[in-house]
């Protein structure tokens, strides 16, 4: 009972208990044993998966004191140059990925210099981000979503194959039990994981969100790793990006809207705190696992939206609760 | 009723041919578009531009505001003071654009509201498709193409908006009366990613279907992608909107079974347009129809529906 | 010649925090028309007293009387209400909000609920003019001068009827014009039958305005007096007082080679456009040698060693000298790399990462050299934290603890451990044993006695004058920005350092 205690008052012990409790949930109102199927688990995955990415983005930003708004926006971008690059130019996967990666580098690049250097709000500066990188996107598709249905001269249409790429991602592999995308997310939360908790660079991003001037009086390098957090959030978001257009065969310039909300209740909900300084990708993965497993269980259960949309704000609510009154 | 408005449409065109004189002015009309990031609209505006282009002497202003209320009252009292010869515009609410119109039809310009109506009666002629008119020729042809029973799928749009709630009661109405049973439903907001997501929780939910419905076209794509990610074949699939690059493009792939043409009504605005100018008079409501495309008429421009 | 009335009189307050008496039995009487010195070192219990008459701390033993009558005011607008204005260095304006609105604040003159503009910015108006100020009453407060903004405050604290006004400090933003400027301001004062508190380290200043001088010391009263019969010799002896309670040991002196040497340095915290906090300092200091720089609040002396470590940028002017090799740091990370390392003063603001562990904190600075190719090993960490603090005696259930949750002496030792991993051959130490018992106060002298042994050299700045005078070889005084004075050793006195410090030229 002791241990169970002290358990409880880790903020790992709270984040599985909350996991464990939404998979009691689901247990209980499993929708004729539709929760115990495998598939039902595969797609659970999955669909976790895109948000999951850009909350390991977003773990690392948070976790150095800021905040990334623009991932959402980032998402659609990156899945619109995909879909332009892999369907309209037929690039090989070799040049769409890079390029994609660089789209997504790019903006965080931006959203970095302007909060470390420029020393703007981090919430403002990526929400100016997340309006340019929303515009970018509908220019560069031309407000249409970006199909293999290409059009000819005279207004018909042409169909063109689903590039490799995107088959390469869209489909399960293990007899059909795992999506690519969630192997994918999981190798995200292996490097997040690796930068966060064994490089000296993840070390920096903690001391900066636990107390910015201390670590510059330490000769910690602030405004770079600041820059550097911004530039892995757009990583992770134009990888999710990728596989959004690889999920749904086309880029969407309307893709990602409010994904950048998901991916922070994730992040807040699996333990990491909002003013930097603690937390860590286990816990991310925690609260990308019990969201994804709430939205799920809601979702077999065809529970109304609006009923949805009460349950999920208590339950975020009733999480951040607990962290606090577990802080000493 | 679509027949007599083509037949009218050739006479035109065959009159205003037989004259063979030069335009003897310009007319400048003003459009103002609610929202341009909803690619239905984006279609709207391209339908108005290319049944435009027909006509040289028509020149088109387009104004997007972009989805903000205030921005389109401004537009719409802007194209007041250019003193256009005629406005069109595809309100975002009917309430509060009602009083900038009314003082456009008062000022004497001829004004056609698209796509959404507004309030009392001061503007020229409203032209708008009846979604519960789709959502009932959907149920019907779905009532006609399982043979009057089976297991449906219904994906919805965005329920707190009126498109959902009529695409959902005509289709109730039109399998009315059949042995079709909706054994899910969940709302998808719209969104095709969403779609995907609850078509695969019916999936693993029942074992057999029959037929998704999805309220528009990238709903029952993202159905299609989960059908085909689980494995499972034989589902029939159903949309509306039918786009050319998206709901006709997937009947012609054979992604979709059907979909039905929310008319966005943009070339018929021209043509009642060209009507006003030369001093006809028009209905007061066009309501257009739709227009069904399956795999049987896909390649010959779908079958017109009354 | 009628005896001018007691404005206020504070009889017997004692304050404790927790278990430490900051204020014993301490009486103080302010009389109308006149100018009262409250004159102290650092940590004798003006600021806790002033606290105690503005209504900030209502927790206290001991009476106030305001105009005779007993007052404990609960919040500083009771005492504001009272008529007791306290004009903090921190001024209380707040920025962007206008003149007006400021002095009105809390008492804006409204009618059903509507500010009165009007007849606000004609009542603002009309008390600038009484202190001989014409200003624009409807821009913001923080386009104004320093200066200026210094004379807002006293309108508004004038504009509450207030007859106790305190001075914290007044002048220590201001150039010789604008002293002179509030100087005049503060006769009109008197003049008004008002009682001027003025707190001040400044000897210069007590010598030209002060009517009485009371003296504190360690929390207790010592005495009050008129400003004639307290020459400067006798107020520092009040001051500093003669036993200098535990006698330390003196360590023995090493020395070396110069260490390092500043020659003209000066040190701009807020940009080269305003005023230095430091300038033209030309000192230096040889290897194993401890210099102490000693100065009161304004000295420049924190600020001094933030500018060599480059916590400033760019922002610095002259030159330095490591081992006679010319340096430049412009970030702190390059004064590491260099060998050079700052304890800063308050380790909570600047000195440690509360949420972090005692091992994350004490491999802060040093990271890199035990990170090769950016990876870390969570054991070197460890065993290097383990080294640096095996012989510290750190009381902590482990060395996972968060550093937040140690004692005020355990963090410091963390603090510490941090900069002696990057092995530094210049050690800056602003006030190493602030707010730490006695205990680890011991400890913390023998270390400082063992890294001049190896050759270290320290920079020392403490307020503790008998810490001060154990530790250091040598004392510099500063004063206002700039050097007043140097001792050796031998020669050093509290009165003298004290003298120096409040600005008298060192002539004895």
């Amino acid at each position: 009972m002791k241990s169970f205690k002290s358990a409880l008052s880790s903020p790992a012990g709270r984040a599985f208990l909350a996991l464990v409790l939404v998979l009691a949930a689901g247990a209980i109102f499993n929708a004729d044993h539709a929760f115990f199927k495998i598939g039902t688990q595969r797609d659970t995955l999955r669909q976790a998966s895109v948000y999951g990415m850009l909350a390991c983005g977003m773990t690392l930003v948070i976790v150095s004191g800021g905040i990334d708004l623009a991932v959402g926006s980032i998402v659609a971008l990156a899945a619109v140059c995909a879909a332009k690059m892999a369907i309209h130019w037929n690039w090989p996967w070799w040049q769409v990925v890079p390029a994609c990666l660089g789209v997504g580098a790019l903006c965080g690049l931006v959203s970095g210099w302007v909060t470390a250097s420029l020393r703007v709000q981090p919430f403002i500066a990526t929400l100016s981000m997340m309006v340019l990188a929303r515009g970018l996107a509908k220019y560069a598709s031309g407000g249409m979503k970006v199909s293999t249905a290409l059009p000819n001269a005279d207004g018909s249409y042409r169909y063109v194959e689903i590039p490799a790429l995107f088959h390469g991602i869209d489909h399960s592999i293990f007899g059909g039990n795992l999506s690519v995308v969630t192997l994918i997310f999981l190798v995200c939360v292996a490097l997040a994981w690796l930068a966060l908790a064994r490089h000296r660079w993840g070390r920096y991003l903690y001391a900066i969100g636990g107390n910015e001037e201390a670590a510059r009086l330490s000769g910690v390098p602030v405004v770079g790793a600041k820059i550097c957090a911004y530039i892995a959030s757009g990583l992770f978001a134009a990888v999710a990006g990728l596989c959004q257009a690889a999920q749904e065969q086309q880029g969407d310039p309307e893709a990602g809207a409010g994904y950048e909300l998901t991916a922070i209740a994730m992040v807040v909900i699996g333990g990491t705190s909002l003013m930097g300084g603690r937390g860590g990708i286990g816990l991310t993965l925690l609260g990308v696992l019990t969201i994804g497993y709430l939205d799920k269980i809601l979702s077999i259960n065809a529970v109304p939206e609006a009923g949805r949309l009460v349950l999920t704000g208590i339950i975020i609510v009733a999480a951040v609760l607990t962290q606090r009154r577990g802080r000493t | 009723m679509r027949a007599k408005l083509f037949a009218l449409l050739v006479f035109i065109s065959l009159a205003v041919a037989g004259f063979a004189q030069p335009a003897k002015r310009t007319y400048t009309i003003g459009m103002s578009q609610c929202n341009l990031g909803e690619p239905w609209r984006v279609q709207m505006n391209a339908d108005i531009r290319a049944a435009a282009a027909q006509h040289p002497e028509l020149k088109v202003v387009f104004n997007d505001a972009q989805n903000d209320t205030l921005k389109q009252r401004a537009q719409v009292e802007e194209f007041v003071s250019a003193k256009v010869d005629l406005l069109i515009i595809s309100p975002k609410e009917a309430q509060p654009l009602t009083e900038p119109v009314a003082r456009a039809f008062e000022a004497g310009i001829p004004v056609i509201v698209l796509d959404r109506a507004i309030l009392g009666d001061k503007y020229t002629c409203f032209i708008g498709a009846d979604n519960k008119k789709i959502g009932k020729a959907a149920g019907q042809w779905i009532a006609k193409k399982l043979g009057g029973k089976g297991k449906v799928v219904e994906l919805k749009g965005l329920m707190t908006s009126i498109p959902g709630q009529d695409r959902h009661t005509g289709f109730r109405e039109g399998i009315a009366g059949t042995d079709i049973q909706v054994i899910f439903e969940a709302d998808m907001k719209w969104l095709e990613p969403d779609a995907r997501k609850e078509m695969e929780s019916a999936l693993s939910r029942f074992d057999h279907i029959d037929l998704v419905y999805g309220h528009n076209d990238p709903g029952a794509h993202g159905a299609y992608l989960a059908a085909k990610a689980a494995g499972r074949d034989g589902i029939a699939f159903v949309g509306i909107d039918a786009l050319p690059q998206e709901g006709i493009a997937y009947v012609q792939q054979g992604i979709l079974d059907a979909t039905f043409r929310y008319t966005t009504g943009g070339a018929e605005a021209i043509d009642t347009a060209l009507k006003i100018f030369k001093g006809e008079t028009v209905p007061k409501k066009i309501v257009l129809g739709t227009r069904l495309f399956d795999k049987s008429n896909v390649a010959t421009g779908g079958e017109a529906l009354p | 010649m009628s005896i001018p009335s007691s404005l206020v009189r504070l009889t017997g307050i004692t304050k404790r925090f927790g278990g430490v008496t900051v204020l014993r039995d301490v009486q103080f009487e302010g009389l109308a028309g006149e100018v009262h010195v409250l004159a102290g070192e650092n940590g004798a219990g003006k600021s806790t007293l002033i606290k105690i008459l503005a209504g900030i701390y209502s927790d206290f033993e001991g009476t106030i009387e305001l105009d005779e009558r007993p007052v404990r005011p609960r919040s500083p607008t009771e005492a504001n209400t009272l008529g007791v204005a306290v004009i903090h260095q921190e001024l209380s304006l707040i920025g962007p909000m206008s003149v007006a609105d400021n002095i009105f604040l809390g008492r804006t003159p409204t009618r059903g609920g509507f500010v009165q503009e009007t007849k606000q910015r004609e009542a603002a108006r009309h008390e600038l003019r009484q202190l001989g100020l014409e200003l624009d009453v409807t821009q913001a407060v923080e386009r104004f001068p320093i200066a200026t903004r210094q004379m807002i405050e006293i309108a508004k604290a004038l504009s509450q009827n207030a007859k106790v006004i305190v001075m914290d400090e007044p002048t220590s933003a201001l150039n010789a014009p604008e002293v002179n400027t509030l100087f005049t301001l503060v006769q009109s004062l008197k003049q008004r039958g008002c009682c001027i508190i003025y707190i001040t380290h400044k000897m210069e200043e007590i010598e030209r305005i002060a009517d009485r001088i009371t003296v504190l010391r360690d929390g207790q009263w010592v005495g009050t007096a008129p400003a004639a019969d307290l020459p400067p010799a006798k107020l520092i002896q009040w001051m500093v007082g003669r036993d200098l309670g535990e006698q330390f040991p003196r360590h023995a002196q090493h020395f070396g080679a110069e260490r390092m040497r500043l020659e003209n340095f000066a040190v701009y915290p807020t940009g080269f456009s305003s005023r230095a906090a430091v300038s033209d300092v030309s000192l230096s200091v040889q290897a194993g040698e401890v210099l102490g720089l000693a100065g009161l609040q304004g000295s420049g002396i924190s600020e001094l060693l933030w500018g060599i470590f480059g916590a400033y940028g760019a922002a610095t002017q002259g030159r330095l000298f490591l081992e006679n090799t010319q340096c430049r740091f412009t970030a702190p990370r390059q004064a590491i790399d260099a060998g050079v390392a700052l304890l800063t003063n308050d380790r909570k603001a600047t000195g440690l990462v509360l949420s972090l562990s005692i091992i994350a904190n004490a491999t802060l600075a040093g990271l890199r050299a035990i990170s090769p190719g950016g990876w870390r090993s969570p054991s070197r960490e460890r065993q290097a934290t383990e080294t640096l603090t095996a012989s510290m005696r750190l009381r902590a259930a482990s060395l996972d603890s968060e550093v937040g949750s140690l004692s005020g002496g355990n963090q410091q030792k963390v603090a510490l451990a941090k900069w002696l991993q990057i092995q530094p051959r210049l050690f800056m130490l602003d006030e190493p044993t602030r707010g730490i018992d006695v205990a680890a106060k011991r400890e913390i002298y023998q270390w400082v006695e063992q890294w001049t042994a190896q050759g270290i050299a320290i920079l020392l700045i403490s307020s503790e004058m008998p810490e001060l005078l154990t530790l250091s070889d040598r004392i510099i005084v500063f004063h206002r920005g700039a050097i007043t004075a140097e001792f050796a050793r031998k020669e050093a006195t509290p009165e003298l350092i004290l003298a120096a410090a409040m600005g008298q030229k060192a002539s004895a």
